[in-house]
């Protein structure tokens, strides 16, 4: 999955290109809404959004720079009740967003009214209502069939107009959202070019808008392959935050496996009938736990029988049974039928905790959490952090990769590694400890970034600092601490010692 | 996987030796070998010649696959350069004779040829003996005498046996006398490093040095670039002709101590040392250790050990080699069975410990450091493959091992001194080969086994010994990741169990 590119990565090589010609555009002149011989192409003119960010990524290596500003372009489309509909990626991080029409050089600024990053997904709000006077907003269609036409509009690269481009539904399928690296949900693919500006674009079929154009691979790994969001996971995405708020998605929190074995089918008791799935582990914490048992065996998921290999029937098409679960929200309830121990079993599981795999997601809009101290600089481990630190350091993350499935929350809800050293007399000797996890600190417990800065807070002559597996205790005193503060501080450019808060 | 792949380097830059041997040799042209004069070595009785006290060894080795253990990789051979001993007996690198199948000596004078059988190995010290079938073999050949007090900076000569028989010896000097990394995982002996620009002769692979006309050492490997070879110095092969002299053979002892160094003043003073005090700080005792058994714990410092005292690092005086780990004193200098005085400041306090030195046994570690000259053992049970955990079949993931190898599995290996005590051996689910009884489960590898039949599972034993109680009729094997569970029809490995074999061409469906 590592060639598939989220087309916001894409755009910083194109960012001057776009830019300039932009600036071109709204210099020449301004080009009002065209009347085309195609009814469609004109309805789309009044519903396309072209959106145009400056963001500032976080800096996870020196996380207390304020970070990289870029320029990024995306498209979006107007929906009912005066909202435009883009891909969270177009808007992440992003400090300042205009959305502009086509034909019309006024750039808008808008802000966020909701974003789900784990269905990149996104919903804007011009300040400036005025903004809609003339736009026609677009309705939503249902799952396109296999191998009919969409066509798909946007801004992509090698121009500065609208472009159209068409294809044909190739595949429907369970894929993983790139943006957050670690969610899957309903996805289709279509042979549609779509390139670098579609992202947020509608693909349209009879009228209507069947996806939302997100991701696609780069060109040297697989030609006239683009990805959309279909419509279920973006009625379900409106649905969550008609509330004002979004609740993300909600999971099982378990992992199950298909019930192939004839052995294993005859050892629980089950007939061969090729219905039924093994539950392998139930992560503590999540919705099933206490509910669900490792071992069970989901013979139906709201009434839908499953089958051994793991997908239900739903209206009329084969899909993962999370699909389910998929389209349902916080404080939903889902109806297990189970057979335990041979015996058949009913379990309600209400929805009440999020997918688990936050720590494994990329994360956005926040500010990275940082402690520094003595000049150690320490930073929870997260999806995050991994992408500008790469860590090779076997049992740090060893640890990571398996905080849920080895259940090591158990021992700390974060992963507290020293990340960084700012190099002075106070802290010399620290080299080796260089991303491993902090354990203790005179004899406290560290769970979280916020038991370090208590621990480090308390007053004591000396602070012993226990790692995981650490081949010594490392030491800092704190009459050199203190006299060094104000001297790594500033020496090193770190405006505050600490950032606990996302 | 190789034996001397095995060799983890301590610096990068070190080329394998046998690595270098795969170039061609090609000519030499504009290096002359030091001229050899055969009748003046003839002649020559009343000092032992080098020619007379050499033999060329020819090896077939051949390797298991250790991840298809019913598997022998295709043999290979090896050349080296054999030192006569006394008692009939030629001494080479362990390395050269690994997995040997057949071993051949030839008289580089007579041309000659004698089978011979390894007497002895010891591959953490990476030396073996060799014995000829023939026993007269060897009657026309003068056993070298092992040199004695080399220091840094002294002479040696490096000898290539030409194709033809004659002696190429080239010069150079020990630079360096330290504990350094062998061939064997995790262990490190003393050795010299000698500056010395060698040239190839003939696919030799262990190179026998000369000082004067004892033997400084075996050469295990040459750096190319810095022309620097390392030697299994004559310390270290009198301590282990020393050792052959008991039977049982015991390897080079250890404390069994995980260690940190001292030099943080911020530590020391936490540790509450003198000023004028300095030793090594104790970060890990291995259980059953002679230091364990000592009384050794996390936390102590090491101050002295024979009266010796140690620095900060560990090192101490030594009067020939100047500053060397106490590993040295404890591992060459001292023998299994020796007990020797530990000093330590523990909470403050110096108190004297008296350890029982012993070697390790590899073959008790929770994951084996080397697998050689032994079938890897191996159970399959309804298709399901599993194996012992060990770091030979881990290798079998090439160079890149640690990043490319399963990571539970690396972990495991890498950190087998927290498991508890009684972990046993690691077994694993090495393939699954499809079959009627593990149908559904194809995709399952590289897991680990817990249990069996609600048997706990610490050994290949085990699992032979649950697969014998099912469960109403059916095996229950827990594994550590998802699925966690896979379960046979006991009745259905039974009788497949024959089909399996032919199917797959095993030669049986267990290797202890």
């Amino acid at each position: 999955m590592g060639a598939k590119i989220e087309f916001q990565s894409r755009m910083t090589h194109l960012r001057i290109g776009i830019i300039a010609l932009s600036i071109l555009t709204l210099i020449s002149a301004p080009m009002l809404f065209a009347e085309g011989p195609d009814d469609t192409i004109n309805k789309m003119r009044r519903s396309l959004v072209r959106i145009q960010t400056v963001s500032q990524e976080p800096d996870y290596t020196s996380p207390w720079n304020p970070g990289r500003i870029s320029r990024g372009t995306g498209a979006g489309f107007v929906i009912s009740g005066n909202r435009i509909v883009t891909n969270a990626h177009v808007i992440s991080n992003a400090r300042l967003i205009t959305v502009t029409r086509e034909g019309d050089p006024k750039p808008y600024p808008a802000r966020v009214v909701a974003v789900g990053h784990d269905c990149d997904l996104a919903v804007l709000e011009p300040e400036n209502k005025s903004f809609f006077d003339g736009m026609v907003a677009l309705e939503f269609g249902e799952l396109p069939a296999i191998e009919s036409t969409v066509m798909a509009y946007g801004y992509p690269i090698g121009g500065d107009r609208l472009s159209v481009t068409r294809g044909i539904v190739s595949r429907i399928d369970f894929q993983t959202y790139s943006h957050s690296g670690a969610d899957m949900h309903l996805t289709i693919q279509i042979d549609a070019a779509i390139n670098p500006g579609n992202s947020g674009g509608p693909v349209m079929q009879d009228g209507k808008v069947v996806g939302v154009a997100f991701q696609g691979y780069s060109g040297d790994v697989a030609q006239s392959t683009g990805y959309m969001i279909p419509t279920p996971v973006v009625r379900r995405f409106l649905a969550d935050i008609e509330d004002g708020t979004y609740d993300r998605y909600m999971d099982l929190s378990l992992t199950y496996y298909p019930m192939f074995s004839p052995a294993a089918r005859r050892a629980k008791g089950l007939p061969s009938d090729d219905i039924g799935v093994i539950v392998g582990t139930v992560f503590g914490g999540g919705s099933s736990a206490g509910i669900v048992q490792s071992g069970d065996v989901i013979t139906a998921i709201d009434g839908n029988p499953v089958a051994s290999d793991g997908s239900v029937n739903l209206d009329g098409e084969r899909v993962e049974m999370a699909e389910i679960v998929e389209r349902k929200f916080k404080g939903d309830t889902v109806a297990l039928d189970v057979v335990r121990e041979g015996e058949p079993k009913s379990l309600v599981v209400t929805l009440d905790k999020p997918f688990p795999y936050a720590k494994y997601a990329n994360a956005y809009d926040v500010a990275p959490k940082y402690l520094v101290f003595g000049g150690l600089v320490f930073q929870p481990m997260d999806q995050n952090f991994l992408n500008a630190n790469p860590v090779e350091n076997l049992r740090t993350r060893f640890i990571f990769d398996n905080f849920l499935s080895d259940q090591l929350y158990k021992d700390r809800e974060e992963i507290v590694v020293l990340s960084g050293i700012l190099e002075d007399p106070v802290n010399s000797f620290a080299k080796p400890y260089l991303y491993d996890i902090i354990d203790k600190v005179n004899d406290q417990p560290i769970r979280t970034m916020q038991d370090l800065a208590n621990a480090f807070d308390q007053k004591a002559d000396r602070y012993v600092l226990e790692f995981l597996g650490g081949s010594r205790p490392f030491v800092l005193e704190r009459n050199a601490v203190d006299e060094a503060k104000d001297r790594i501080l500033s020496n090193y450019g770190v405006r505050t010692d600490r950032n606990l808060t996302e | 996987m190789n034996f001397d792949t095995m060799q983890i380097l301590p610096r990068p830059s070190l080329i394998l030796l046998c690595a270098a041997l795969l170039a061609p040799m090609g000519s030499h042209a504009g290096t002359t070998p030091p001229p050899t004069n055969r009748d003046q070595i003839r002649k020559d009785v009343a000092t032992p010649s080098m020619k007379s006290s050499l033999v060329r060894v020819n090896s077939t080795n051949q390797n298991y696959q250790l991840l298809r253990p019913w598997t022998k990789r295709s043999p290979y051979n090896r050349r080296g350069t054999g030192v006569v001993l006394t008692g009939n007996r030629i001494l080479v690198t362990a390395e050269l004779v690994a997995n040997a199948n057949f071993v051949e000596l030839e008289n580089p004078e007579t041309q000659d040829r004698s089978p011979a059988k390894v007497q002895l190995v010891d591959y953490e010290a990476n030396l073996a003996i060799l014995a000829p079938a023939d026993p007269t073999f060897l009657d026309s050949m003068t056993p070298v005498r092992i040199a004695d007090h080399l220091a840094v900076g002294d002479s040696v000569e490096v000898t290539q046996m030409e194709p033809t028989g004659s002696l190429a010896r080239t010069p150079g000097t020990i630079t360096t006398i330290s504990q350094g990394s062998y061939p064997a995982d995790g262990t490190s002996l003393v050795t010299y490093s000698v500056s010395v620009p060698l040239q190839y002769r003939d696919n030799s692979f262990n190179l026998p040095v000369f000082a004067g006309d004892q033997l400084a050492g075996l050469l295990m490997r040459y750096d190319a670039r810095t022309q620097t070879a390392e030697l299994v110095p004559a310390p270290v092969i009198q301590a282990f002709l020393h050792r052959t002299k008991h039977s049982p053979y015991q390897s080079f002892s250890r404390l069994g101590i995980l260690l940190a160094s001292n030099r943080d003043p911020k530590f020391r003073r936490y540790l509450e040392m003198q000023p004028d005090q300095s030793g090594i700080y104790v970060s890990g005792v291995t259980t059953g250790s002679p230091a364990d058994i000592a009384g050794l714990k996390n936390g102590d410092v090491i101050l002295s050990i024979d009266g010796q005292v140690l620095d900060d690092d560990g090192n101490y005086e030594h009067p020939m080699y100047g500053k060397i780990s106490f590993a040295h004193h404890i591992a060459t200098e001292r023998f299994p069975g020796d007990e020797v005085a530990i000093d330590i400041l523990r909470d403050g306090e110096k108190q004297s410990l008296k350890a029982t030195l012993a070697p390790r046994d590899p073959q008790k570690m929770v994951s084996e450091p080397f697998l050689i000259d032994r079938a890897p053992s191996y159970v399959v049970l309804g298709g399901i493959v599993m194996q012992e955990l060990s770091r030979a079949v881990l290798k079998e993931w090439g160079g890149e091992w640690q990043k490319n190898a399963p990571q539970r599995l690396v972990y495991l290996d890498e950190f087998q001194d927290e498991l508890p005590a009684d972990r046993g051996k690691v077994i694993f689910i090495s393939q699954i080969l499809p079959s009627d009884a593990s149908l559904g489960y194809e995709d399952v590898g590289m897991v680990v086994v817990e249990s069996i039949n609600d048997r706990p599972i610490r050994s290949l034993q085990d699992v032979t010994e649950a697969a014998k109680h099912p469960i109403n009729g059916f095996h229950y094997i827990r594994i550590d990741a998802d699925p966690r569970l896979l379960i046979l029809d006991a009745k259905e490995v039974d009788t497949g169990a024959e089909e399996l074999k032919r199917n797959y061409n095993l030669p049986a469906l267990e290797q202890m």
